[in-house]
């Protein structure tokens, strides 16, 4: 069937709303009588809490209660574990150890809450955790993963023999038997460190006890509504139905606003129960930093066996995952990092053996990517460095290696975050790098320019990098869609929506089924009162499980409109057409009802009701994929670097993606704009430093560098559609897909753009100031 | 996080080591310094405001002078703590005769620092601290002047 509405590029319903600043976010919900939140939180990453003496901030006038660890009573106890490890592998090792509501006998990483004190204001709060009495007695900071493992390490969870939370390998075919076959062997280590997702809006929580109606409403910035549901009603000894969760407008999500059970999920409904007032807590900036998650610290290594020719036989990657100062998110970042550092190559032996390991740092979950960036990392650094080895073009030796379109599905072998062995569902990979290097103009550039470029002095580098993105896993999403009396459609589903334009893309898909305008779609995500199950928004999955959901439901909604229509108009199913809100017999256009006539003829009167009568054009339907849907893409920059200053500017990228169908290109470009520019953080821009004591000494956007709008290029996107056959839609997900190649692009581009100096770029992220040491100390060596 | 440096003191070594070694001519000098009080044989309390970019704050602590040979060299610890962080240090100061009426010293420590100065103020935390060290040493210097003119 011809697409009319799937596919377009049409204008976001929501932007009128979120432009004219008519959106809903947590910090707008005022109810009377709420009081402010705000923590003491450790100024130390590491140390025992030796007292706490909170009375003089009690006594602080417009305090109404302070709240310790102790104060908390039976009611203190550690975040449920979200995810467990997978049961198919092995051998596999885990340590569970969970963030705590605050802090009772020792900090375990800077900015960890210790009290809580509930004010009249945010101001009062925040002078009154001033008056807090706090003694803490430093330990020696766990923070460098090598050493953390050591015998003689301080212990971050005492209770263990050591600092390892977790261990898992996995392999398949036999790599050892490989690397003798082997003409060329390549090993290195490389280390990626640690970002911030630093989302525009930081996360915040209001959380109003209504006790004569026994109900309790919360609002809060989290990417997975129905399981914050489901976990405060359990803490709190509540029904589900007695908890009502709505995720409003969110400022972007990138991966932390997942669900978590941070402390101030756990601790800002419990207050508002136990003191029977709503309560406000609204993060600041710098709290971010601190207690916001975080993610991509790793150190590899890697090991490639090539034949002389540039075919890769086997891979071998052991690495060290930092996972922070407790694991609730089990193994997904470095299950994701595993099944993606082969890339899109068709390689037939790998090994791979990584150990999580407990740090004094804040917590590590998924960030934009989860994993994914540093597997592609790994897998086009050793790649180029292999070709260099060969003497091999850099583009030929990828596309040697890449999975060939017969192949599909593909199967991967190695388990991942889904707990079943990966299965690369479809695809058509050289097409798309094919049409990466076409419009970037490679053997132009290649060939001419940057020759050219380099004899007036200039250092431009030119780099492509293919990668592939794990989507759209299970469980499952679901959705209600309803006709009303009106002719709009109403739709509810249980995710969440930070930014994603579901408000359209979803309104495209039920428009598409029911002939209706896409602005008369009316979506509700977020809110828990409106849909009762679900997951949340994770894993690059809303448009694909969510959307299928949508599309399944209004599928059964069109069975009914038919049904019904076919009746009224006395004319067979097969002759009625939906469009333009009306359902018409396709020959006799005159012959036609209105949808919400439709409608209301379907809310049966008195007398009118039959056995099996079921009312309204209203369905509910669910959507879980038998397995995640794995997209596709190469990108491909031309940057020059100021050898000077080291600055670099990026002259030309493009992106080349597959994610099967796209429902809205302008969304779709959206969404990688937004990636690309995450990922030219992680490359030049965005790292993390903490000192040897475990203090972050940039908490603040002064020193921490993001991209802004003067390093971002204009992305120039094209999009290639190969569906996916596990799904209706054919959709695969493309959230995360933008910011996961840009650091091994980068890496590349630099390395040549720097060819004279045979430079070998093995971290992430670098700055100018590194760059200018890596090639300071390679011209000193 | 390291802190390094050198100053010629105008006047003798043994005058220059009377007037560091008083806790209230140190008070004077330092920029910023609430109070000092000598709480033990080589022990003092105090408290300073300073400010670090955006951040302002008192830290409240002790000083602590061990390893004294006087009037050539001692060690001093400094611990403190305050709304806006913590803060704690070794140090070794050295006092070098030059001859002709002239005194370098010669200092060199560790600084560790945490919370809120450490986030938010670290990229200026040098600057600012050598710029302390610098106005106070120069206080000392005038206050060795006059001592000297008096004599």
């Amino acid at each position: 069937m011809e697409k009319k509405l799937i596919g377009k590029r049409i204008v976001r319903n929501e932007d009128p709303r979120l432009l004219t600043g008519q959106a809903q976010f947590v910090d707008d919900v005022e109810i009377p009588g709420m009081l402010h939140a705000a923590f003491l939180r450790s100024d130390h990453a590491h140390a025992r809490l030796s007292s706490l003496d909170v009375s003089a901030a009690r006594r602080y006038p417009g305090v109404v209660a302070v709240f310790t660890a102790e104060d908390m009573g039976e009611d203190w106890s550690p975040g449920p574990p979200l995810v467990s490890p997978p049961p198919t592998v092995k051998d596999v090792v885990f340590h569970s150890r969970r963030q705590v509501p605050l802090v009772k006998d020792k900090v375990r990483h800077a900015g960890e809450a210790i009290a809580l004190v509930i004010a009249e204001s945010r101001y009062i709060a925040e002078d009154a955790v001033e008056e807090i009495e706090l003694e803490l007695e430093p330990l020696p900071a766990v923070l460098d993963l090598e050493k953390a493992l050591e015998a003689e390490s301080c212990l971050v969870h005492e209770d263990l023999e050591s600092n390892l939370a977790a261990r898992l390998f996995q392999k398949k075919g036999n790599y050892e038997a490989a690397r003798k076959e082997a003409g060329l062997v390549v090993r290195r280590r490389i280390v990626i460190e640690r970002g911030a997702a630093a989302a525009m809006e930081n996360r915040g929580i209001v959380a109003h006890w209504d006790a004569k109606s026994q109900h309790l409403t919360m609002w809060d910035t989290t990417q997975a509504p129905i399981p914050i549901r489901n976990g405060t009603a359990a803490r709190l000894g509540l029904s589900e139905h007695q908890v009502r969760v709505i995720a409003p407008f969110i400022g972007g999500g990138f991966g932390p606003k997942i669900m978590m059970f941070y402390p101030e999920e756990m601790l800002i409904p419990w207050v508002a129960m136990k003191l029977n007032r709503p309560i406000k807590w609204i993060e600041d900036r710098r709290e971010n930093f601190y207690a916001t998650t975080q993610e991509r610290g790793q150190v590899h290594d890697v090991e490639i066996a090539l034949s002389r020719d540039g075919q890769i036989l086997g891979l071998k990657d052991d690495f060290l995952h930092d996972t922070g100062a407790y694991d609730p998110y089990g193994l997904t970042i470095p299950l994701n990092t595993q099944s993606h550092v082969m890339g899109g190559y068709d390689i037939k032996n790998f090994s791979s053996d990584f150990k999580v390991v407990f740090t004094n740092k804040t917590i590590v979950t998924p960030v934009r990517g989860a994993g994914r960036p540093q597997g592609i990392f790994i897998i086009e650094r050793i790649l180029d460095i292999a070709a260099a080895e060969l003497g091999m073009d850099r583009v030929e030796i990828r596309k040697r290696n890449l999975i060939p379109p017969q192949a599909f599905p593909y199967q991967h072998e190695i388990i991942d975050q889904a707990f079943a062995p990966l299965i690369l569902d479809s695809g058509n990979y050289k097409v798309v790098v094919d049409k990466a290097l076409e419009m970037i103009g490679y053997e132009a550039f290649v060939k001419t320019e940057q020759p050219r470029l380099r004899k007036e002095g200039k250092y431009v580098g030119i780099g492509i990098a293919p990668f592939i993105e794990t989507t759209g896993v299970g469980p499952y999403e679901g959705a209600r869609v309803t006709i009303e009396a009106s002719g709009k459609v109403n739709v509810a589903t249980g995710i969440g929506t930070q930014g994603q334009g579901h408000f359209t893309s979803f309104a495209q898909i039920v428009a598409e089924q029911l002939g209706v305008k896409v602005s008369d779609v009316r979506i509700v995500t977020g809110d828990t009162a409106e849909f009762h199950w679900g997951t949340g928004t994770f894993a690059s999955r809303g448009a694909v499980v969510a959307g299928n959901a949508v599309h399944a439901a209004c599928t059964l909604v069109r069975k009914k409109v038919l049904k019904l229509a076919s009746k009224v108009l006395e004319a067979p199913e097969g002759e009625l057409e939906l469009d333009n809100g009306l359902v018409r017999v396709a020959d006799i256009p005159q012959k036609s009802i209105r949808l919400g006539e439709l409608a209301m003829l379907a809310n049966p009167l008195r007398g009118a009701v039959e056995p099996g009568t079921e009312p309204g054009l209203e369905s509910t339907a669910y959507f879980g994929p038998q397995y995640g849907a794995t997209a596709f893409g190469g990108h491909a920059m031309i940057l020059e670097l100021d050898p000077e200053t080291m600055m670099v500017t990026i002259k030309r990228y493009v992106v080349a993606e597959d994610c099967g169908t796209v429902l809205n290109p302008l969304i779709l470009e959206g969404q990688i704009h937004g990636g690309v520019s995450m990922g030219i953080g992680n490359s030049y821009y965005e790292k993390l430093h903490f000192d040897e004591n475990g203090q972050l000494l940039n908490a603040s956007f002064a020193d921490y560098l993001l991209a802004s709008s003067t390093e971002m290029p204009r992305v120039e996107v094209a999009h290639l559609e190969t569906p996916s056959s596990l799904n209706e839609l054919g959709s695969k997900g493309a959230g995360e897909a933008g910011a996961i190649p840009v650091p091994a692009l980068f890496a590349q581009a630099l390395e040549n753009a720097l060819h004279d100096r045979k430079l070998e770029i093995l971290e992430m992220p670098l700055s100018p100031n590194r760059l200018f040491e890596l090639i300071h100390a390679k011209e000193t060596q | 996080m390291r802190i390094q440096g050198e100053y010629t003191f105008d006047g003798p070594r043994e005058a220059v080591w009377v007037l560091v070694r008083d806790p209230e001519v140190l008070a004077s000098c330092l920029p910023g310094t609430q109070s000092v009080k000598k709480v033990g044989e080589n022990k003092y309390s105090g408290e300073i405001q300073v400010r670090i970019g955006p951040i302002t704050g008192v830290f409240a602590g002790d000083l602590f002078v061990t390893n004294e040979v006087p009037p050539a060299s001692c060690t001093l610890t400094v611990e403190g703590k305050g709304k806006v962080g913590f803060l704690k240090g070794t140090g070794n100061i050295d006092m070098i005769d030059l001859g002709g009426n002239k005194t370098l010293m010669k200092f060199t420590g560790e600084v560790q620092i945490g919370g809120k100065v450490a986030s938010v103020g670290q990229r200026l935390f040098d600057t600012v601290s050598r710029g302390m060290i610098k106005q106070g040493l120069d206080k000392l210097n005038e206050i060795l002047q006059a001592r000297i003119a008096e004599k």
